[in-house]
């Protein structure tokens, strides 16, 4: 069980005792003391009093420790020097590498301080080829430890309704994915988007600055619950229920399991879904604007 | 030659990958003025966002197509196109010169031709371009000659020459080709690279040449390496010699004399068989 820049003990209370080194599997009688975990992190968080090995490394180095372990696990040379500048003798990787051929089912679970961090993507892309090549040794896996509610549910729905799982495009009739160039964040930094609608999520209070920025410039619509940083720079703002509170739907686990929310209360506000089929219904409403498209071309 | 310029800033970007030497030759001053660009969502006229200069008919003929082939496919696109994307897209042959900025994938999967920018240009120059010269005088952004995602190999061929700095993952995935960028790269260049060349004029930040397999990397600045990378040894690769021939008559010019190169092979994660060569001056 390797944590890679992540704070579990914290940011996921419940993941040690419900789902990962505290449950007892039919292989793993023993629980805790069947499983090894190590916790890789740029300083000494409270989850490392849970490790059997913690490996503090310094910041921005993950990627080249990545790759140095990729090529240590296949018996390649690597450069001690370099190695050391990582924060981690040469010993210590050598003894991680051990420990994880030793593994009967070895997973790495990677948190944000790995893919926001520089390098982003070909981090979180290191440590899935890092899984990938383990397999030649033993089981192995990666899993991305999601910071924010149903992510991973929007990734699913938008893989399984258009083949992709983010940063997808449907301007010319079907779907283009480029993340960097169609990814949120670069489109409201580049100011390349002239209206937005924000459905659960609150940009404005983690975007960067030019995003933010153009986000108050353009049409702005919020669909939440509660007023956010969004909403005070947005043009509307419409309350809905709460999902799983007063809202039913489905959210999906980190480990892509769909769980069905049974409301608990009523809500004299209306749920997401109903806020996004009326405003559907009225666009439907509007001529098309692709050419052969209900027979009319629209210049 | 034809002579577009902007006279209306899209509000978001504008698809025009109808702007090529290609689609332009041999039609008619109408109907290059109607052809199609994406502006979002909305299909819309190239007259709406360019002037499509009227000295496109040489003998004053109007009404038919262009008769010398070779002028027709001459394009010349005045005003900052920074909001322009695709243009020259999988052209064949003619040239196309912006004068200010080029937008987005300019010139992606080309297999003849000149492009030639006098400003900046933005990400994905040259994207699994096979053949043509691509000739950027300013900036450009990240991944020039690169692979598109969940593309297996990037750029095949050709010449990409950049005079100021570049973004991020330059040359990912490239299969062949040359890359010389006279200002700075930022991180990941030669991502996985799978053979070519890139030259590296103002040097690199961090974890160049990256996963790559085979191909070449030139810099002639000191530059970080990974820890999966080696020393070999310091020589005077004969190779090179010829590769600066070569991009002497494109105006770039790699030292030769007066110094050695040190050679890094790498990357062992793969393991790869791809050389880095930093240019070390004589003392």
């Amino acid at each position: 069980m390797i944590y890679w820049g992540g704070n579990p003990a914290e940011c996921h209370p419940r993941h040690f005792t419900k789902y990962t080194i505290m449950q007892k599997g039919k292989y793993t009688q023993n629980g805790r003391k069947d499983r090894t975990m190590v916790l890789v992190d740029i300083r000494e968080t409270p989850s490392a009093k849970a490790a059997n090995l913690f490996l503090q490394i310094r910041p921005g180095k993950d990627f080249e420790l990545i790759t140095a372990l990729r090529a240590l696990i296949k018996g390649q040379r690597v450069n001690e020097d370099a190695v050391n500048e990582t924060g981690l003798p040469l010993s210590k990787l050598e003894e991680l590498v051990a420990k994880m051929k030793a593994a009967r089912f070895g997973v790495i679970f990677f948190g944000m301080g790995l893919s926001m961090t520089r390098g982003k993507h070909m981090n979180s892309a290191a440590v899935l080829m890092l899984a990938a090549e383990m397999n030649a040794f033993t089981k192995f896996v990666a899993m991305p430890m999601r910071g924010h509610g149903n992510v991973t549910g929007a990734d699913v729905v938008m893989r399984y309704t258009t083949g992709y799982p983010f940063g997808v495009n449907l301007c010319r009739g079907y779907p283009r994915f480029n993340p960097g160039e169609f990814s949120t964040v670069d489109l409201l930094v580049r100011g390349d988007v002239d209206a937005c609608l924000v459905l659960g999520a609150d940009p404005g209070a983690t975007m960067p600055q030019p995003g933010i920025d153009h986000l108050a410039k353009i049409p702005t619509i919020v669909l939440d619950p509660k007023v956010t940083h969004t909403s005070r720079l947005a043009r509307v703002h419409i309350t809905t229920a709460a999902t799983g509170v007063s809202a039913p739907g489905t959210v999906y686990r980190m480990d892509e399991i769909p769980l069905p929310l049974r409301p608990a209360l009523k809500s004299p506000y209306p749920t997401d879904e109903e806020v996004v089929r009326r405003i559907r219904e009225a666009v439907k409403r509007r001529p098309a604007w692709l050419p052969g498209r209900n027979g009319k071309a629209v210049m | 030659m034809i002579t577009l310029t902007l006279k209306q800033q899209p509000t978001v970007p504008l698809e025009a990958e109808n702007i090529c030497p290609d689609v332009v030759a041999g039609l008619t001053h109408d109907a290059v003025r109607a052809l199609p660009v994406y502006h979002g969502k909305r299909q819309c006229r190239l007259d709406e966002f360019f002037d499509v200069g009227q000295a496109f008919q040489p003998d004053g003929q109007a009404g038919k197509p262009n008769l010398r082939t070779d002028e027709a496919t001459e394009l010349e696109i005045h005003g900052d196109c920074s909001r322009v994307k695709w243009i020259g897209r999988g052209m064949t042959r003619g040239r196309i010169k912006v004068v200010g900025n080029a937008g987005m994938h300019l010139g992606s999967g080309m297999t003849g031709g000149v492009i030639e920018v006098t400003g900046n240009a933005s990400d994905w120059v040259g994207a699994e371009m096979k053949d043509g010269l691509i000739r950027i005088h300013g900036n450009a952004g990240g991944q020039v000659g690169a692979a598109y995602r969940g593309s297996l190999a990037g750029m095949a061929g050709g010449t990409i020459l950049i005079g100021g700095n570049a973004g991020l993952e330059v040359g990912m995935r490239m299969k062949r080709g040359i890359i010389a960028v006279g200002g700075v790269v930022r991180d990941f260049a030669g991502l996985q690279m799978k053979g070519g060349t890139l030259v590296l004029l103002g040097g690199a930040e961090i974890r160049t040449g990256a996963w790559m397999f085979r191909g070449t990397i030139v810099s002639l600045k000191p530059i970080k390496l990974l820890p999966t990378f080696s020393y070999s040894c310091e020589y005077e690769p004969s190779f090179l010699r010829i590769y600066a021939k070569h991009l002497r008559t494109l105006g770039v010019t790699i030292p030769i004399d007066g110094g050695m190169y040190q050679r890094f092979t790498g990357d062992t994660s793969l393991p790869g068989k791809g050389e880095i060569l930093v240019w070390q001056a004589q003392s």
